[in-house]
C-alpha cells in the first residue's frame, strides 16, 4: 500500500515537472515569437501552434502586446505553481506526512492560483472588449476555474496545518 | 506552560538515573527526556502511573501548577 502511494507520488512529481517545463517552453516560445513580431509583423501570424494575432498587431500594437504579455504572464504563473507542486511532492514523507513546510507551500499555491485567476479575468475581459470592438478578433477565453482550485487548495492547506498540530502533539505525548 | 514537570527533582530525591527510570517504566530515553525538559504536550495516565510506581511518589510530586 505504502509503496503504491510512493509510486503515485513519484509519478505525480514527474508529471508536475513535465507541466513546469511545458509551461516554461510555451511561455518562452511565445515571447520569442513576440520579439520577432516586434520587428517583423509576419511573426504575429503564428505566435505559438497557430495562434494568429496578426490582425490585432496591425490594428493596435499596444493591445497586441497586452494580450501577449498577459498570456505569457499566465503561463509563467502556471509554471511557478507546477514548480511549487513538485516541491510539495518531493517534501511529503509518508512516515510523517504533515509538516509545516508542506502546509506553507500549499497555502502559497492557493495564493498563486488566486493571482492566476485575477490575471485570467483581466485577460478575458480584455479579449471580450476587443471582440466587441473588433469584428476580426477571435474570442479565445481561458477558463476561470482557478478560483475554485485556489479555494480547494487553501482548505486542504488549512486541514494540513491542523494535521501538523495534531502530529506534533502526538509526538510530544509521553 | 503553567504546568511544571518536577521529574528531575523526584529522580534526585530517589537517587535514580534516567537510564534506570527508563528501564523501570519501559519508556525510551528520548521520551523521558522530552518529559524531563518540559517539552511534553501531554502525558498518558499509564506513563504517570508507571513513573509514580517507580519513584514511589504521587502525581502531584511530579506535576506542579504555577501561575505565570
Amino acid at each position: 500500500m505504502k509503496s503504491k502511494t510512493q509510486a503515485l507520488l513519484l509519478t505525480l512529481n514527474v508529471l508536475a515537472w513535465l507541466a513546469f517545463f511545458g509551461f516554461i517552453i510555451k511561455g518562452g516560445a511565445i515571447l520569442v515569437s513576440y520579439g520577432v513580431s516586434v520587428r517583423n509583423p509576419v511573426g504575429a501570424k503564428n505566435l505559438y501552434m497557430g495562434w494568429n494575432l496578426s490582425a490585432l498587431r496591425e490594428y493596435d500594437f499596444w493591445h497586441y502586446s497586452g494580450v501577449v504579455y498577459m498570456r505569457v504572464l499566465l503561463l509563467f504563473l502556471q509554471a511557478y505553481i507546477a514548480f511549487l507542486v513538485t516541491k510539495v511532492l518531493s517534501k511529503i514523507k509518508l512516515a510523517n506526512p504533515f509538516s509545516i513546510e508542506v502546509s506553507n507551500l500549499m497555502e502559497r499555491i492557493s495564493y498563486f492560483m488566486l493571482a492566476t485567476w485575477v490575471v485570467v479575468m483581466l485577460h478575458n475581459s480584455h479579449i471580450g472588449w476587443l471582440a466587441k470592438t473588433l469584428p476580426f478578433m477571435q474570442e479565445n477565453y481561458i477558463s476561470g476555474e482557478f478560483i475554485f482550485l485556489a479555494g480547494v487548495v487553501f482548505v486542504i492547506a488549512q486541514v494540513f496545518k491542523k494535521g501538523v498540530e495534531i502530529q506534533t502533539e502526538n509526538e510530544l505525548t509521553v | 506552560m503553567p504546568i511544571v514537570v518536577n521529574l528531575d527533582v523526584m529522580m534526585a530525591k530517589r537517587k535514580m538515573s534516567l537510564n534506570e527510570l527508563s528501564e523501570k517504566v519501559d519508556l525510551t530515553l528520548a521520551n523521558l527526556s522530552i518529559l524531563k525538559t518540559g517539552k511534553a504536550k501531554a502525558i498518558r495516565f499509564s506513563t504517570l502511573e508507571a513513573i509514580c510506581k517507580a519513584l514511589d511518589c504521587q502525581p502531584g510530586d511530579i506535576l506542579e501548577y504555577t501561575k505565570k
